[in-house]
């Protein structure tokens, strides 16, 4: 269960944001399903942190590990509220005009060098070695792979044409 | 706890005033006018939050009578979505794709099988026209004009004129307007559903006389719509923008603020204050000690 706890309250924000988002209110009819569907991102995250933590945890456990990972989400589920706050109150044209310039291109890498630094430490904290490698590999896993799922066939044009396949 | 009660308050308030909004057909002359969005991305793969069941049922509560499912380079969520709205009696859901090429992006809509991104933007649109399908430019900013030569201009169908990138890119609005002006095409608004928003923003007016697919897609071959672009201007057929003018339900492309009275605010403010404590409580800002 203490596995569980965060990255399920992680999905059903998530789930909650989604609606927002769409219908300017919180459903049942969009949170529900969206909190299943979209919890294929902490399932990725814990797969991740499952790989780069493989043998090397400082005296507690893959369970205390993901508790303490997640953790670290804040930044994130903040960022999240933002964007539905901004989608929710705003009008859709004055929600376009402010979502693009600022909270993707200034608040986003804002929340990604913070939530950097925080994973930085808690993998400092709990491995034996190479905090650093960590969280470089933990990146290079879990975001690729989100990313793919999100959107795969929108990428791969793009890639297989800069490639030459 | 407190954070848990606000969102249990918000989503009792907010699935409690979830219905779809009143939305009698409308007869203008001889045609029914369809509220339709034709350009809309689901969940997985297409870079949307939305499986294609819920895209359907979110559509039916806006009021749109007709959705097209776009998928990136795949026709299967289309198919999905089309499949549940039959299952449910929802709106018209055609079957389409976006055909996402590095040098164009086109809108296929009616077609049961994908279109290569790796063809010519003509070789495309024979492709679609092959399946009975419309071709239709998505968002025609000036990077993809070299893409639309002279003979994929000739097949074109129709192109969206509004967008909602036009509210958040400079010259959008301009680059449409100019792409728009070089040949007659079927005016078409989309919202481009990729999850923020409500779906049905910037939607077309078409007007069938016949309200099923084929009906849509004939509709669209003739270039039977009207556009309104939320600001003061008006696309599409001069006579249908004279016979619409007198309908001032299809004024203002933008879908009206949730119906619901008092608790729609308060799902939204009980919601977002929830998130924020239940963010603040559940989950730490600082790093782990």
């Amino acid at each position: 269960m203490l596995a569980l706890r965060r990255p399920l309250l992680f999905a059903f924000l998530f789930g909650c944001a989604v609606s927002l988002f769409t219908s300017g209110r919180l459903t049942l009819r969009l949170a529900g399903p969206a909190t299943l569907y979209w919890s294929f991102v902490p399932l990725i995250e814990i797969a991740a942190l499952a790989v780069v933590c493989r043998g090397k945890l400082r005296s507690l456990s893959l369970a205390h590990a993901i508790d303490l990972f997640f953790a670290g989400f804040a930044p994130w589920l903040l960022w999240l509220t933002g964007l539905a706050a901004i989608w929710s109150w705003l009008r859709p044209v004055e929600a376009f005009a402010w979502t693009k310039p600022f909270w993707l291109w200034i608040a986003a890498p804002a929340v990604l060098a913070w939530s950097c630094y925080i994973d930085l430490r808690f993998f400092r904290s709990t491995l034996e070695s190479h905090p650093g490698r960590a969280l470089l590999g933990h990146r290079a896993i879990s975001w690729p792979a989100c990313l793919l799922w999100f959107m795969a066939s929108s990428i791969w044009p793009q890639v297989a044409s800069r490639l030459g396949l | 706890m407190a954070g848990g009660c606000l969102l249990a308050i918000a989503i009792a308030a907010g699935t409690w005033s979830d219905a779809p909004r009143p939305h009698p057909p409308l007869m203008l002359g001889p045609y029914r006018v369809l509220a339709a969005d034709f350009h809309v991305h689901t969940f997985p793969f297409s870079g949307s939050t939305l499986w294609p069941w819920d895209l359907v049922l979110e559509a039916r509560r806006q009021g749109l009578d007709a959705i097209a499912i776009t998928g990136h380079d795949q026709v299967l969520a289309g198919q999905m979505g089309r499949w549940f709205s039959r299952l449910v009696g929802g709106p018209t859901v055609l079957a389409g794709e976006e055909i996402h090429s590095p040098g164009y992006h086109l809108i296929a809509l009616g077609i049961e099988s994908t279109v290569s991104w790796r063809l010519k933007a003509a070789a495309a649109m024979d492709e679609v026209h092959r399946q009975g399908g419309v071709a239709i430019a998505a968002h025609p900013l000036a990077q993809f004009w070299p893409a639309f030569d002279a003979e994929a201009m000739r097949k074109l169908d129709g192109a969206e004129i509004v967008q909602p990138i036009v509210y958040s890119a400079g010259n959008a609005r301009r680059e449409f307007e100019e792409f728009f002006a070089r040949r007659r095409f079927t005016a078409i608004g989309s919202s481009d559903y990729h999850g923020l928003g409500p779906v049905g923003l910037c939607r077309t007016y078409v007007f069938v006389r016949e309200a099923s697919e084929p009906g849509i897609l004939q509709a669209l071959r003739e270039g039977h719509t009207v556009v309104y672009d939320g600001v003061g201007a008006v696309y599409g057929d001069p006579a249908l923008i004279q016979l619409a003018g007198s309908e001032s339900r299809l004024r203002g492309s933008e879908p009206s603020r949730p119906e619901g009275g008092f608790l729609v605010p308060m799902s939204r403010t009980c919601g977002l204050l929830g998130m924020i404590g239940l963010s603040l409580c559940g989950f730490r800002l600082r790093p782990t000690a």
